[in-house]
């Protein structure tokens, strides 16, 4: 795994790691986007931005000399960054959707003192 | 009992433009002292930053006056103090608020704010004046103790944890005495957890691989999880104060990134431990969980776009919104994008303790720090001047948005600067030259080095620019107006939402 990143590769192998997380930043604000504004057009702009991601993680790997147990690992982590938007999205929307609940609940409880600030 | 109430508003009103103390409850007076000292501080930081660049390109500019190793000492070491005064006094600021009761030890919190400000002072006079001689044990606990980024002798180490397990007993005690709330409860162990972590800073051990093994834990989890946390309930506070963001879906995300960082970040510390003579093993455990340290900063864009689409925005206090976006932006930015790029090992070990690290550390320890402070001084100084409008078309409108154009612009180009020269020194030095010392010297002479040397010189003077319009506006912000602030609430929030 450790083996040095070549000289000449340097560059390179910093620009791919920036760029790993910027499109990866852009996925997940292109995919959040279009489904906040529903607009379904922008979704595969996204992609194309995680394909980015894909592409830069790929050439960080191959310029870190990367094989066997930690290609598996890159793979599984891109993996997971696919999946990663999708799963905080679920999250937003649950935990509003859970606090307009709670709120209509207390907001209809006469007991609700309001003690607590939760 | 009447009279008081209906006068009540009407001296709000005569007050309002002016700064009044008397409004502010006992937490919030102390949180203006922090705040005075930080920003003296946050100045001082900018100018001795200013001498130390200035001695890269002139070597003999107040050579064996002011060397450079203590204007780089006081230029960071200023920033650290700034910083953790900003903190505290962030807290100080929302503690009565937060656990809607009076602050608990008023009276020993304000010792404790003369106690470290005097020691602070002092530390510093030594800094300046005492840094030459033999270094033995006295030198140790008097005047520098020879830790980068946490010199302060050692009499001082016991100050500081004195001064912070003081703090941590006003806001334990009073949310204990108070209402307890996500944020408070999170804000409570991150303290334990600040206090003492320092202590591992105050190990002596004359194997160098062990005190840097020790002293890690202090730099990098103070600011890679206790300062984050930290700045995360500030963040939740200030959003539900600035936007109106409902409490509970503030809570439960401070509860899942506190979670992501500190998943990722304690054992991240292992990119620190590449090259201090630790076991191999920590070159696959720092690089995997430096890996894993961008996660959060994504689960945040999409929960920032998607909070952004709820409340759209509308707030009471423009400026301390703006900066809560560049806290948003420069931390992705300067921790994230900067800090993956060289992170891991095979990179690494051509950057580490290059410009290219200070280029990271200007962009992050910035976009990460100083401008969730400079949100919160914007806050307090609302409120201290009777809450006054802060919104849309206040006057001299044009003074908060140059500083935070000019603070942006100054510190992202000295980050680009110090990225052109930190890649000439990984180049130059570290890999054509194998870390040689002629290597350290030709790569310094290099025509890209000095370039990127005189530009950073350059944008520094534009930071320089931005703070200085930055005191002005806050000086002067808010000052004979007469509208009041338009607070919004969470039913505002609601409404926006739907």
């Amino acid at each position: 795994m450790t083996d040095p990143v070549e000289a000449q590769q340097i560059m390179l192998a910093t620009m791919a790691g920036a760029l790993v997380v910027m499109f990866g930043a852009i996925y997940a604000a292109l995919f959040a986007w279009s489904r906040l504004r529903k607009r379904p057009a922008w979704m595969p702009a996204a992609y194309l931005a995680y394909l980015c991601l894909a592409v830069a993680t790929i050439v960080l790997a191959r310029s870190l000399h990367l094989s066997g147990f930690w290609s598996t690992v890159v793979f599984v982590m891109l993996f997971g960054y696919l999946l990663a938007p999708h799963a905080i999205w679920h999250l937003c929307v649950g935990t509003h959707e859970s606090a307009h609940k709670t709120a209509d609940t207390d907001s209809r409880n006469p007991l609700n003192g309001g003690q607590t600030n939760e | 009992m009447m009279a008081q109430a209906v006068n009540q508003p009407m001296s709000q009103t005569a007050m309002r433009g002016k700064l009044n103390s008397a409004e502010l409850n006992a937490g919030q007076r102390l949180a203006v002292k922090y705040f005075s000292v930080a920003i003296i501080l946050f100045g001082a930081q900018i100018l001795f930053g200013l001498l130390a660049g200035l001695q890269y390109l002139m070597p003999e500019f107040l050579y064996n006056v002011l060397d450079f190793n203590v204007n780089r000492m006081v230029h960071i070491n200023a920033m650290i103090v700034w910083m953790l005064y900003g903190f505290i006094g962030s807290v100080y600021w929302l503690v009565e608020d937060e656990s809607g009761t009076e602050l608990v030890g008023a009276k020993l919190a304000n010792l404790a704010f003369w106690v470290l400000t005097a020691a602070v002072t002092v530390v510093v006079i030594v800094y300046l004046l005492v840094q030459t001689g033999p270094g033995e044990q006295k030198s140790l606990w008097l005047i520098n103790e020879g830790r980068e980024y946490i010199e302060a002798p050692r009499w001082a180490d016991f100050g500081i944890v004195a001064v912070v397990l003081v703090f941590f007993y006003n806001v334990a005690a009073t949310f204990m005495k108070g209402r307890w709330s996500g944020i408070s409860g999170v804000l409570v162990l991150d303290l334990i957890a600040l206090a003492g972590l320092y202590l591992a800073g105050m190990f002596y051990s004359p194997n160098i691989s062990m005190d840097q093994y020790w002293w890690w834990w202090v730099i990098h989890m103070w600011v890679e999880a206790t300062w984050e946390v930290l700045v995360g309930c500030i963040m939740a506070w200030g959003l539900i104060k600035t936007l109106g963001a409902r409490r509970k879906i503030v809570t439960t995300w401070l509860y899942i990134e506190v979670a992501l960082m500190f998943g990722s970040g304690i054992l991240g510390l292992g990119h620190h431990y590449f090259w201090i003579g630790t076991p191999e093993y920590w070159l696959s455990i720092g690089g995997f969980f430096s890996a894993l340290e961008p996660i959060p900063l994504v689960a945040m864009v999409v929960h920032a776009v998607y909070d952004s689409g709820v409340h759209r925005f509308k707030n009471s206090n423009h400026p301390a919104l703006a900066w809560l976006i560049a806290h948003a932006f420069g931390n992705f930015f300067g921790a994230g994008v900067w800090g993956f790029m060289h992170t891991l090992p095979q990179i690494n070990l051509y950057t580490h303790g290059t410009q290219w690290s200070a280029s990271h550390g200007h962009l992050a320890f910035f976009g990460a720090y100083a401008t969730i402070n400079i949100a919160m001084f914007y806050i307090a100084i609302q409120k201290w001047r009777g809450d006054v409008f802060m919104g849309a078309g206040i006057r001299h409108a044009w003074r908060w948005k140059w500083a935070l154009a000019l603070l942006n612009i100054g510190v992202v180009g000295m980050t680009v600067a110090l990225l052109v020269s930190g890649y000439e020194q990984s180049f130059v030095e570290r890999a054509l030259q194998g870390s040689t010392w002629a290597g350290y010297f030709e790569a310094q002479r290099g025509e890209w080095f000095v370039q990127g040397m005189f530009w950073r010189q350059i944008f520094g003077y534009v930071t320089a620019a931005g703070t200085l319009l930055l005191v002005w506006d806050l000086i002067t912000i808010g000052k004979g107006e007469t509208r009041p602030a338009e607070k919004p609430t969470e039913h505002q929030a609601q409404a926006q939402a739907a």
